[in-house]
């Protein structure tokens, strides 16, 4: 009799706690007391990790009822792990984005619109064109962190290790370009390339520009033309097949590491790569060598296909509870100087002018290799990048497919080419 | 008489608030079970049939999920890639799992340790870090191509080559034969020796002792080992994401069908079709199963 009562209490005690469990789960958004928690999200490696804490304690210092918890992963764990979070209803209230993604993202309703926080976050001092990357029809879903170009990161001990000149940015040609790398990679040891595999669709997005194409039309549209595709991936695969470039198992393997210090070039292991320009300082402490960036080949003789573009664009979770302290510490990761005194070049050179004056001075070499870099490419750029529709982020991953499609001769550069126009359309077609 | 009687009464009370004793304890389970499993199930049942992009409310579609998978080549690719790789690790995972569940069965001195320690992979392999090892060992500097080096062949990146990253996959699988071979190792006790030394009497070789005792008498065993490593290996997904970089690269050569579907509802947020392909795996799995229960009458042997 005594054991089946203590059972019974026992069991009450299960449904209960079960019961309180259930309840506790949808209790814990509601106290109005306490510091306001923020949680923002970014994508890169440790030592913007680590200048990010920084500024988030400076924001926290100024701003005591504010607490900040940051997280970050590699660029392609931050997409996966950022899906998942948003498709939970569980997002980051500030979060980093960056190219096609904030119009993804917005088009599908997860970012606020900044209008509604404009006393919070002030726009006045940013560069029109780059907050223009973060404005969709007529809704700004971002603000650009800095601005950046595509180029190409070359080591200058790789080139003069192997006897070759640095080239003319100023005049060299897709020709030079793959002589050059042909020239590096047989004068190097083993295991040295003259350039990693060049294949991403920002190439592609540059290389098609420079005969006037691009990826997108502004109305959403492919515009590249198979013929551009199917003579760059010819270029590609001639590069392999000469040893300019790696064999397509070791261009493959590198896909899975996008970390600066994972790529060839962050290893001093080729002579160029094409980059953003905001990952000179990660790739010069990773390589310990004293890299440059160029222009990319044939912006003389073609079209200019260079662009500049808002590196990262912070973005504010629509679902927020706390979109005014949210835009709030976005103000001042963008417009104030002291945030930007940590950040830096990090991400892009400062797209606040005042931030941009008060950050200069202080950069060390490799940064204002960076900067002196964008100044001189802003007058010789092409016209803005178009930036690909909802669906488009998906051709990141089509190219990289196709390319190794490509270069492990399982098609055939216009096979490919018809297959990625088709594969983009389907994606930004739904 | 009057006695018993009484004392079924008696019983019947108890009983019945024991039932509802069992049930309290229950309770968490059984709203776990609701709330966590039973639900989401029958919610992407409903979401198959809509486009639900997750930030908006899903639309209705009626079948157009299911039409536009007989169109999509890459899932076509995907069920090529998964049935590749359940076919041959399966069957290979299951010859060594019961290769060394006879080995070991010989009554070999420190059993327990030999069965712990064949059994560790089975613990551990469906862990990120042992896919992150895997990359490490057949990468292009990998522990397997330093080994090459040894004896002067140039290995490739195995992780990286098309041809041979799917082939890694299984691999790993089939080192995950521990908990088969711990399930043989047991239907192998249960043979009774008699069987053996009759036969050894007669004049039966091993190898013949192998197929006329041994396997029919683990048929059940073996039938029970196939259908659970087949319905896992459908599966499989954190091995094929991690050595992958979550791309089933190289050029889709390791895009298993869970890989597949979890690109299309977390890459593309397609949750809709994301939930049609779940749902055309479970009828892939359940009638592979059937099949299976059938042909197994035929040789299946449950004794007596």
């Amino acid at each position: 009799m005594r054991v089946r009562s203590v059972r019974t209490r026992l069991s009450t005690v299960a449904v209960s706690a079960t019961l309180l469990l259930s309840v506790a789960a949808c209790g814990d958004s509601g106290g109005d007391s306490g510091p306001v928690e923020l949680r923002f999200s970014w994508w890169g490696n440790n030592d913007r990790a680590q200048a990010t804490q920084k500024v988030i304690d400076a924001f926290q210092a100024q701003n005591p009822d504010i607490k900040v918890s940051g997280s970050s992963a590699d660029f392609n764990a931050y997409f996966d792990k950022l899906a998942t979070e948003v498709a939970a209803g569980d997002a980051p209230d500030v979060i980093t984005l960056g190219g096609a993604y904030p119009r993804e993202y917005g088009d599908r309703g997860a970012l606020l619109d900044l209008a509604r926080v404009q006393n919070e976050l002030r726009t006045d001092k940013i560069d029109a064109a780059a907050l223009g990357n973060g404005r969709f029809e007529e809704k700004q879903y971002g603000v650009p962190t800095g601005v950046n170009t595509f180029a190409v990161v070359v080591n200058p001990a790789v080139f003069q290790k192997a006897g070759v000149p640095l080239p003319d940015d100023s005049t060299w040609t897709w020709d030079d370009f793959a002589r050059i790398a042909r020239d590096i990679s047989a004068k190097s040891p083993k295991g040295t390339y003259g350039a990693a595999d060049p294949s991403s669709a920002d190439m592609l997005d540059l290389y098609s520009r420079q005969r006037g194409e691009g990826l997108y039309t502004p109305d959403g549209k492919v515009a590249i033309s198979r013929n551009t595709i199917t003579e760059w991936w010819t270029t590609t695969v001639g590069l392999r097949d000469s040893g300019a470039t790696p064999p397509a198992s070791v261009t493959t393997e590198l896909e899975g590491q996008p970390a600066p210090e994972q790529t060839l070039m962050g290893r001093g292991l080729a002579g160029m790569q094409f980059d953003w320009s905001n990952q000179l300082g990660s790739l010069r402490k990773a390589s310990g060598q004293p890299l440059e960036l160029l222009r990319a080949p044939g912006e003389s003789t073609q079209k200019p296909g260079m662009w500049l573009q808002a590196s990262q664009i912070y973005t504010v979770n629509a679902r927020t509870e706390h979109p005014k302290e949210a835009a709030k510490f976005v103000d001042f990761l963008v417009n104030s100087a002291e945030a930007g005194k940590i950040i830096l070049t990090d991400r892009g050179i400062p797209a606040n002018s005042e931030v941009l004056s008060a950050v200069l001075p202080g950069l060390n070499p490799d940064q204002s290799a960076q900067a002196k870099f964008i100044e001189k490419v802003t007058p010789q750029v092409g016209p803005p990048l178009v930036i690909g529709p909802t669906g488009s982020t998906d051709t990141r991953l089509i190219l990289q497919r196709l390319n190794a499609e490509v270069l492990f001769d399982r098609k055939s550069p216009a096979e490919a080419a018809d297959e990625f126009v088709k594969q983009v359309e389907a994606a930004i077609g739904k | 008489m009057s006695d018993r009687t009484g004392s079924r009464t008696a019983r019947s009370g108890p009983r019945r608030r024991e039932t509802r004793v069992a049930y309290g304890f229950l309770t968490p389970w059984i709203v776990g079970m609701v709330v966590f499993t039973i639900g989401p199930i029958l919610a992407s049942l409903y979401l198959s049939f809509t486009d639900y992009t997750l930030l908006s409310p899903p639309e209705w579609l009626g079948l157009e999920n299911y039409q536009r998978m007989l169109e999509d080549s890459r899932l076509h690719k995907s069920l090529l890639v998964t049935v590749q790789y359940v076919f041959v690790s399966v069957p290979l995972q299951l010859a060594l799992a019961l290769g060394l569940a006879m080995l070991l069965n010989r009554g070999v001195r420190g059993l327990p340790i030999y069965r712990s320690v064949y059994y560790l992979p089975s613990l551990l392999a469906g862990s990120v870090s042992i896919a992150i090892l895997w990359r490490q060992i057949f990468g292009s500097e990998g522990l397997v191509n330093q080994l090459l080096a040894k004896v002067g062949v140039e290995g490739v990146s195995w992780v990286s080559h098309p041809d041979y990253a799917l082939g890694t996959l299984v691999v790993l699988n089939a080192w995950t034969f521990g908990a088969p071979m711990v399930i043989f190792l047991a239907g192998l006790r249960q043979i009774p020796s008699m069987y053996y030394e009759a036969a050894s009497v007669d004049g039966a070789g091993a190898v013949s002792q192998f197929f006329r005792i041994t396997i029919p008498l683990l048929t059940p065993i073996i039938f029970f080992n196939l259908i659970l490593q087949m319905i896992g290996a459908f599966q499989s997904f954190t091995q094929a994401f991690v050595v992958s970089g979550g791309s089933g690269g190289p050029a889709d050569s390791t895009l298993l069908y869970t890989l597949y579907l979890y690109e299309r509802g977390f890459g593309s947020f397609e949750m809709g079709y994301a939930s049609a392909l779940a749902w055309t795996l479970l009828v892939i799995i359940a009638v592979l199963t059937g099949l299976n229960f059938l042909f197994a009458k035929r040789w299946v042997f449950y004794g007596d």
